[in-house]
């Protein structure tokens, strides 16, 4: 009952922790003048519409890295918007790093209280 | 720790002298070779479509390894009676899940470089370049393993290996998924779904391989912040498995 | 002092909770006894009296329902505790990948002892192992993996053995080596419980035994005063009725004023013999015939 308990706990710490924010999702966490630019989301390819004529879809990929935003949330293209948007990757590492620390508070939180109900 | 270092080395050695290992391996490798011989377009998407699917298929690999290797250790030393000798006397049962785990950790990610060494041979043999963020990426995907490893271990505490196999498949797709593709599984409970993601892992953190495939720069600062990141999570599903088996009886 | 004997049991009850709405198994009910140092303790019952159960609590693999258990006054999952503690459970068996040298060496360093190849080697020999060092263990039987188990308890010098029926799948030769290095171990000042269903091991060797009998216990004694203080003697008559060979057993006290009696009435005397009551008997008598609850 006690593990319960702390387990329900450490989630509602959690819950009002991170403010119950997407946080990894662009949408949510794209600085807003950035969204201005690029459409409000909309999955918009700024330069490859550019260069549709004299351009592949490679050669778009390869080159134009700004401006690709994909709809709130939709990451098809897996962690690439981490690495072609200058905010989005120091947002995301931050992100990480205080989910890290999170999630090793609450290992030794387990342990420890783990460990005193076996002592028991 | 010396009692968790010689039952680890004792895991490694019980997990080299199983076939499971060598056949998981040989699947992978095998899967590579297969996505090279597929024919593409030109010599410049080739290139692309080998490490996309190449580190896609590691990436799976890391899956398989991680259930093949340990999701019938614990299920195993109960049966056999092997798991008394052992926790009654030199180990406690964080020592016995540590060992059985950084065992399991080793061996995993030693066939995960193996399998990146399979890769770089691919590239190489079709005279394609090989990236320098490929090793990083493979370390990626260890670490990502190493998470599914100590998942495995959380579900072996209490399911049985052919129920352990879906549990952890299921949380590999979950976590490799969106907020909104998360929350649209249940739409009607968008808060509940939106609290489970964050408590659930951002797996996808450790897949650069369209990075990779694109030719984007990838900071150094990354690798150190997602392998921090897949640690953490590893170590509090590893501490979820510890309260599990801690509460369990050894009839 | 009772708290600092190398086992204390204190009105232990466990239950093993059963699918819904059977309620729970009452594996053991409300048993206390104890070992004290130096003492070989004989822990005996028929099957599913509650001896493994037991057995596990005191190691900590099982969680007591209710009361408590101290091994020198500390808890069984007390690291002190476990570094003296020497174990060989019922039915053992190792990972087949491995050899007993290889096991012997594991063991030795997960437990931190600073003993060489060798003394593991002699320690193999003194089980009966010498010539399988370093054969697979899935070439081996149940008796030799038993010996093993053995070798490994003993690695450590342990103050306690505790043995959960350790002669179970041996021969009778190999029955007779175990007894005699449980009485070199306690000979050493190792205290020692033994769980068996082999009563003639337990009369052997024990200076006291529990008796469990459906979970409870029903008798706890030193063999002396279980097997009977007083000396008794058997006489075997020829009945005058019809001939037959009729016993009487009488203490010693009274053995001369019998015999007196019975060829004062030209009774004729075939034997008179010492009436040695054995653990088996006792047992039974205390168990109601062996019934399982």
């Amino acid at each position: 009952m006690k593990s319960i308990v702390t387990v329900c706990l450490s989630a509602v710490a959690l819950v009002f922790f991170t403010g119950c924010r997407t946080d990894y999702d662009i949408e949510e966490v794209a600085p807003a003048e950035f969204l201005e630019s690029s459409g409000g989301g909309e999955h918009v390819h700024e330069e490859f519409a550019a260069a549709e004529d004299s351009s592949t879809v490679d050669e778009h990929m390869e080159e134009s890295h700004a401006g690709h935003v994909h709809d709130a949330g939709a990451r098809n293209h897996g962690t690439q918007w981490f690495f072609n948007q200058p905010w989005a990757a120091p947002f995301i590492w931050g992100k990480l790093l205080r989910d890290a620390v999170i999630f090793l508070l609450l290992a030794v939180a387990v342990f420890v209280v783990s460990g005193r109900r076996k002592r028991k | 720790m010396k009692a968790v270092y010689t039952f680890s080395l004792m895991t490694l050695h019980m997990l080299f002298r199983r076939r499971t290992l060598w056949g998981i391996l040989l699947v992978i490798l095998l899967a590579l070779a297969g996505i090279a011989s597929v024919p593409s377009f030109d010599v410049s998407n080739q290139g692309r479509f080998i490490l996309d699917f190449g580190l896609f298929g590691i990436e799976l690999g890391s899956l398989l390894l991680a259930l093949g290797l340990a999701a019938n250790l614990y299920p195993r030393d109960k049966e056999t009676r092997t798991l008394m000798p052992l926790v009654a006397v030199p180990l406690s049962r964080w020592q016995y899940l540590l060992g059985r785990f950084f065992g399991a950790a080793i061996v995993q990610a030693a066939a995960l470089l193996v399998t990146c060494l399979g890769l770089m041979l691919i590239l190489l043999f079709h005279k394609l370049p090989v990236p320098g963020d490929l090793l990083p990426a493979t370390l990626l995907i260890i670490v990502e393993g190493w998470f599914l490893l100590s998942t495995v271990f959380f579900f072996s505490f209490f399911a049985s290996p052919p129920l352990n196999w879906p549990l952890t498949t299921m949380l590999f797709i979950v976590s490799q998924m969106s907020v909104s593709e998360f929350t649209g599984l249940l739409p009607s409970a968008p808060g509940l779904m939106r609290v489970l993601r964050m408590i659930l892992p951002h797996a996808d953190v450790f897949h650069i391989k369209d990075p990779i495939a694109h030719g984007f720069s990838i900071e150094p600062v990354y690798f150190l912040i997602a392998v921090f990141y897949g640690l953490c999570y590893s170590a509090f599903m590893l501490s979820l498995a510890l309260a599990v088996f801690r509460g369990r009886d050894l009839k | 002092m009772t708290d600092m004997h190398p086992i204390q049991v204190t009105e232990l009850s466990k239950q093993f909770p059963r699918k819904k709405r059977l309620g729970s198994v009452h594996a053991v009910s409300d048993i206390s006894f104890n070992v004290k140092h130096g003492e070989i303790v004989g822990f005996i019952g028929h099957n599913g009296a509650g001896k493994t159960t037991t057995i596990k609590c005191i190691l900590g693999l099982l969680k007591p329902s209710e009361g408590s258990i101290s091994l020198w006054g500390k808890a069984p999952a007390d690291s002190r505790v476990r570094k003296r503690l020497g174990y060989v459970p019922e039915n053992p068996d190792y990972d087949n990948s491995f050899t007993p040298m290889e096991y012997m060496n594991m063991f030795a360093s997960m437990r931190g002892l600073a003993g060489t190849q060798n003394d593991w080697k002699k320690l193999l020999g003194r089980v009966g192992l010498a010539r399988w060092e370093t054969t697979g263990i899935k070439q081996f039987s149940k008796g030799m993996k038993q010996r093993m188990s053995l070798a490994i308890a003993l690695q450590s010098n342990p103050d306690l053995l505790v043995l959960d029926e350790p002669t179970g799948g041996l021969d009778p030769i190999a029955r007779k080596e175990f007894r005699e290095i449980i009485l070199e171990e306690n000979a050493r000042g190792a205290s020692v419980f033994l769980s068996s269903h082999i009563l003639s091991d337990v009369e052997t060797i024990c200076h006291r035994a529990v008796i469990l009998a459906g979970g409870r216990l029903v008798a706890e004694n030193s063999m002396e005063k279980l097997l009977g203080e007083e000396n008794l003697y058997r006489i075997t008559v020829i009945s005058r009725k019809d001939g037959k060979e009729v016993e009487e057993v009488i203490p010693e006290a009274d053995l001369q004023t019998r015999i007196d009696s019975l060829r004062r009435d030209n009774i004729r005397i075939v034997r008179v013999e010492a009436a040695i009551k054995s653990l088996e008997e006792v047992f039974l008598t205390a168990t109601g015939g062996g019934e399982s609850q």
